[in-house]
């Protein structure tokens, strides 16, 4: 059972299940736990070598026990999130705890992460539980419906679930050339039925200022 | 937003977004109806609807740049964003916030300018690195912490100062004892000697309003663009010859003017 206390501090009320959890996230616990590293995100042989082509590596561990365990990483703001049977894309440098039972994989998001700066991969969390994700300040969750596309900026995207298609727009006209861009030359553009999550900051991307 | 255990995160729509208004602390909305609005570069996060982005230098929006904007020389750090839909603003996860102004003039430190309204005529301040918004429109500010409003005759820190409203009388304030006598001028010099780091503040008088906020961590400066160097000026560069210097230009030797003044001499 995840909980935030404050919204800085993940706190899981576990009762001899297992969470994942980013490697030397835990802050506090309470009660019996056994902190367990996991090679390769626990995706075994196949997982651990494709995180280390494609660059999406993450250490992970698995915290099982009884008790309440606490889970925090640089004062990042965290934002819960329960998955149904859908799937998470997240960045892994933004994922810090799923249930055990969820699934995580990696996969290809093209230009979108070439945007972003943060490669071209990103991790999946997929199946039934909650997972927690990070943001540079409270994340903003927008609901994408059929009616209803949007557009986000590549710095400020941190994860998105459910049947969402993306496409890559670029606003770059000779004017960016000429040093008058708009300043907003680079945008991923979600189409379909889930949610997006982001930031109220923008990383430094390539297009930061273009 | 709901932290109750079980709830989730609240989830918006372009239903549900506020118009003109805070998401939360961190970010704002503003709803376009085929209207307009002047924002910093690269402050957009999201938007649902149909937007465009435009760089200030765009030939269909001169009309546009002559009525609201002064300050051509920095016009390449704004856009212009315009179309139908609702946007999403926030910057570096600082505290952000709209204010309206109703006929009325807004002085702000440069870098904490993040929107406004066409409406709103922004001009260069003639004190530097800030800027001037004239005139009855909305405008979004980011500030590091929540903004702290208060009424002159105050004295506020430097790093603190966020903007002013109405006060027309901008000044500097010394402590007394860190400008006089031969210890004083050795320790503003050298900091030697217990300097409180509080001695220089910034003085308001009058009628108005003072925009503080909560901590003492600047925001990153924005230019606002190189005023002509005129004589009378200020801040102009290339000051005509036997105009005093600029300050933070080290000082030749044999120009101990100010340095002799400072150790009461």
């Amino acid at each position: 059972m995840f909980r935030l206390q404050g919204s800085k501090v993940l706190a899981v009320d576990m009762t001899g299940d297992a969470v994942k959890a980013k490697n030397g996230s835990m802050v506090a616990y309470d009660g019996q736990m056994a902190f367990k590293k996991m090679s390769g995100g626990g995706e075994g042989i196949r997982g651990m070598v494709t995180r280390r082509i494609t660059g999406e590596q993450m250490t992970v561990m698995e915290v099982s026990g009884h008790g309440t365990c606490w889970f925090a990483d640089r004062a990042s703001e965290i934002n819960l999130v329960s998955l149904q049977g859908d799937k998470l894309y997240v960045e892994s440098s933004n994922l810090l705890a799923t249930d055990a039972g969820l699934r995580t994989g990696t996969s290809f998001t093209g230009l979108r992460g070439a945007s972003q700066g943060n490669g071209l991969f990103t991790t999946t969390v997929e199946g039934h539980g909650q997972a927690a994700i990070m943001s540079d300040g409270p994340a903003v969750v927008l609901r994408v419906s059929r009616q209803y596309p949007l557009t986000v900026d590549p710095g400020a995207y941190i994860a998105h679930q459910g049947n969402l298609s993306q496409s890559f727009q670029s606003g770059v006209t000779f004017r960016t050339f000429m040093g008058e861009g708009g300043g907003e030359a680079f945008q991923i553009r979600f189409e379909g039925d889930g949610l997006v999550y982001v930031q109220p900051s923008e990383r430094n991307t390539i297009a930061g200022d273009v | 937003m709901s932290h109750y255990p079980g709830a989730g995160p609240t989830v918006y729509d372009p239903m549900t977004l506020p118009s003109d208004d805070n998401v939360n602390n961190y970010t704002f909305c503003v709803e376009l109806k085929g209207s307009q609005w002047f924002l910093q570069k690269g402050k957009m996060i999201a938007y649902y609807g149909q937007m465009d982005f435009n760089g200030i230098g765009h030939g269909r929006l001169d009309g546009l740049v002559r009525t609201s904007f002064h300050s051509p020389l920095h016009a390449s750090d704004w856009v212009v964003a315009q179309g139908s839909g609702k946007m999403l603003l926030a910057d570096r996860a600082f505290d952000v916030n709209s204010y309206d102004l109703e006929e009325g003039n807004l002085t702000i430190r440069s870098g904490n300018l993040l929107a406004f309204q066409p409406s709103l005529a922004l001009k260069q301040s003639i004190v530097p690195g800030f800027l001037t918004l004239i005139g009855t429109g909305k405008f979004v500010a980011a500030s590091n912490g929540p903004v702290v409003f208060m009424e002159p005759p105050i004295r506020v820190d430097p790093q603190a100062l966020v903007g002013w409203a109405d006060c027309p009388s901008p000044c500097h304030h010394y402590d007394h004892g860190y400008m006089a006598g031969l210890m004083g001028g050795l320790r503003a010099m050298t900091g030697l000697g217990g300097a409180s780091g509080e001695e220089h503040q910034f003085e308001f008088v009058g009628a108005g309003t003072v925009l503080l906020q909560s901590t003492e961590v600047l925001m990153a400066e924005q230019a606002t663009g190189v005023v002509p160097s005129e004589p009378g000026v200020p801040g102009g560069y290339g000051a005509p010859a036997g105009q005093p210097q600029q300050p933070g230009v080290p000082r030749l030797p044999g120009q101990l003017g100010d340095l002799q003044r400072r150790f009461g001499l």
